[in-house]
C-alpha cells in the first residue's frame, strides 16, 4: 500500500507516493536523488542522517516515509545560496573540519540546528548538541573550532 | 523493514479502536526511536503502525502545585528537560530526560515510549518511581490509572490489556532534594549501565535503580533503613551495601555483575553524601 505525502524539501513542495516501510533518509537519497544526506547506522547512532524537521534536528533515519506528509524538511543542499557557501560550511573549510567527509552533511545540520537556537553556544553547549554525530577522522576538535569560530561572528544573531 | 499499513487516527478513541481491532498485529508509534529501530532490525513485524502522533490532545506538559506535573504522551524529551517547570520542581527527571540518546533523538523520543517500552535501562524511570508516578490509561472499557511500580511487569512487558495505550503520566508534586545517576561507558550518546534516583520527600527517603534487575525498581529495604535513622556515615554505608542485596543485575555486553553491583553502592553513597 502507498500513501500520498505532500511535503516540502528546502523550500520546494514534492507531492510522492510512498510505501509505509521506507524511511525519509532513503526518499531523500533514492527518489529525490539528495544524496548529501549520508546513511551510516541507519539506526540513530552516528547522525550521518541527520536533517532539520519543522525546525527540529532530527535523524532521517528513523522517520518513516508517511510521517513526511505536511512537514517542511531541510537537507545538507539548502545551506548553500547557490554556488554561494553559507558561513557554516565556510567555516568547516576554513578550519579543516573535514577529512572524507562522510559526517559533514550530518555534523553542518545539526551545527546549523544548535546556532540558530542559541546564535552563542558556549563550548560545552556544542560539544552537547554535536554528541550524536559522529566523525571517524577528524577527533572533533575542528569541528567545535569551525562552529565557535561562526558563532564568533554572530551570523546567527537574530 | 517488513511491509506494513501506516495508520493516523486524530483521536484517543479512534487510536483506541484501531488497536482493540487489530491487537497483537498492531503497534503503536510516538517518538518511533524504539519501533523503527525494531522494525528494522525485524525484531517486530506488526502489519498495522499506529501514529499517535496526530492526536492533539496527547501533546503538552503541565504543571500546577495542586495537579502536579502532567506528561503528555506525546511530550518530547527535549520538551521535559527544558521545561522550566520539570527543570525547577523535578530537577531529577529534567536530567534524566536529558540524557537520553543525542540532541536528534531527544527530539523525537517521548517519556511515555521510554516507559512503555519497558526496557530495564529506561533513564526516565527511575525518578518516576521515586515520585511515585501515575500512569494513565485509555481502552475500550474507558480509563484507569496504575502506579508506575505496576504499570511494567518485566523486560518488554506493561500492564495493558487489548486496546489499550497510555494517554499520560502524572506525576504528584512533592519537595524534593536528591540526585539522578547516569553511568554509562561513553559520557554522552550511550545506554545506561546502571541508572538510578535517590530523593528525599517530606523527611524520607525514596531510592530506585534501572539495569539491575528486570524491570526498574524500587529498594524498599534501603528506604526502611534510611528512614529509621539520622543519616550518619555509618548509615549511608550500611545503606549503600544493604542496596546490593535488593538488586539481580546480570552480566552483558556494557558491564559485568560485579560492576553493576558496585555502582548500585557508588549512586547510593553518593547521593545521601550530598543530602547527609
Ligand atoms: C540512538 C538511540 C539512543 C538511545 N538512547 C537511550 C538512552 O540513553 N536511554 C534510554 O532510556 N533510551 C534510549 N533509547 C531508546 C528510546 O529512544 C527511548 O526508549 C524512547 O524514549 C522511546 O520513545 P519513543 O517515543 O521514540 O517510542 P516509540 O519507539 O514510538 O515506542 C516505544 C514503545 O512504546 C509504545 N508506545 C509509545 N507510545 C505509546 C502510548 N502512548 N501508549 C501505548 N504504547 C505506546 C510503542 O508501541 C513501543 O512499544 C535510544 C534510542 C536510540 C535509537
Ligand atoms: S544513519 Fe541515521 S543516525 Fe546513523
Ligand atoms: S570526516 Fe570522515 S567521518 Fe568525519
Amino acid at each position: 500500500m502507498e500513501y500520498r505525502v505532500r511535503f516540502y524539501v528546502n523550500n520546494e513542495p514534492i507531492e510522492l507516493s510512498v510505501p509505509a516501510n521506507r524511511t525519509l533518509l532513503s526518499v531523500l537519497r533514492e527518489d529525490l536523488a539528495l544524496t548529501g544526506t549520508k546513511e551510516g547506522c541507519g539506526a540513530g547512532e552516528c547522525g550521518a542522517c541527520t536533517i532539520i524537521m519543522d525546525g527540529k534536528a532530527v535523524n532521517a533515519c528513523l522517520i518513516l516515509a508517511p510521517e513526511l506528509d505536511g512537514k517542511h524538511i531541510e537537507t545538507v543542499e539548502g545551506l548553500a545560496n547557490g554556488s554561494e557557501l553559507s558561513p557554516l560550511q565556510e567555516s568547516f573549510i576554513e578550519h579543516m573540519a573535514l577529512q572524507c567527509g562522510f559526517c559533514t552533511p550530518g555534523m553542518l545540520m545539526s551545527a546549523e540546528s544548535l546556532l540558530r537556537e542559541n546564535p552563542h553556544p558556549t563550548r560545552a553547549e556544542i560539544v552537547d548538541a554535536m554528541s550524536g554525530n559522529l566523525c571517524r577522522c577528524t577527533g572533533y576538535k575542528k569541528i567545535v573550532e569551525a562552529i565557535e569560530a561562526v558563532a564568533e561572528k554572530g551570523v546567527y544573531e537574530k | 523493514m517488513k511491509e506494513f499499513q501506516y495508520l493516523l487516527p486524530h483521536t484517543v478513541a479512534e487510536a483506541v479502536a484501531l488497536k482493540e481491532k487489530y491487537d497483537k498485529a498492531a503497534v503503536f508509534m510516538a517518538g518511533a526511536t524504539d519501533v523503527v529501530v525494531r522494525m528494522r532490525d525485524y525484531l517486530l513485524t506488526p502489519e498495522y503502525v499506529i501514529d499517535l502522533k496526530a492526536i492533539p490532545e496527547l501533546g503538552g506538559i503541565t504543571f500546577s502545585k495542586e495537579k502536579g506535573l502532567h506528561i503528555g504522551a506525546l511530550a518530547t524529551m527535549n520538551e521535559i528537560c527544558a521545561d522550566e517547570n520539570v527543570k525547577q520542581y523535578y530537577p531529577t527527571l529534567a536530567k534524566a530526560a536529558g540524557s537520553v540518546g543525542s540532541k536528534q533523538v531527544r527530539n523525537r523520543a517521548t517519556c511515555i515510549g521510554n516507559i512503555v517500552n519497558a526496557s530495564p535501562l529506561a533513564d526516565t524511570a527511575t525518578p518516576l518511581y521515586c515520585y511515585d508516578a501515575i500512569v494513565e490509561i485509555a481502552g475500550p472499557n474507558g480509563t484507569r490509572e496504575l502506579p508506575i511500580t505496576e504499570f511494567i511487569l518485566f523486560v518488554r512487558k506493561v500492564a495493558l490489556e487489548r486496546g489499550e495505550m497510555v494517554t499520560g503520566i502524572r506525576v504528584p508534586f512533592k519537595e524534593a532534594q536528591g540526585e539522578f545517576c547516569k553511568i554509562s561507558r561513553r559520557d554522552q550518546v550511550d545506554l545506561s549501565t546502571v541508572c538510578g534516583t535517590v530523593l528525599k520527600i517530606d523527611g524520607t527517603y525514596r531510592v530506585a535503580m534501572g539495569s539491575v534487575a528486570p524491570q526498574p525498581r524500587r529498594l524498599p529495604k534501603t528506604e526502611a533503613l534510611l528512614n529509621g535513622a539520622p543519616l550518619t556515615p555509618e548509615r549511608i554505608e550500611e545503606a549503600a551495601q544493604l542496596a546490593t542485596t535488593e538488586v539481580s543485575p546480570i552480566d552483558d555486553v556494557r558491564a559485568d555483575k560485579q560492576y553493576r553491583l558496585d555502582m548500585v553502592a557508588y549512586i547510593v553513597r553518593n547521593a545521601l553524601g550530598k543530602l547527609a
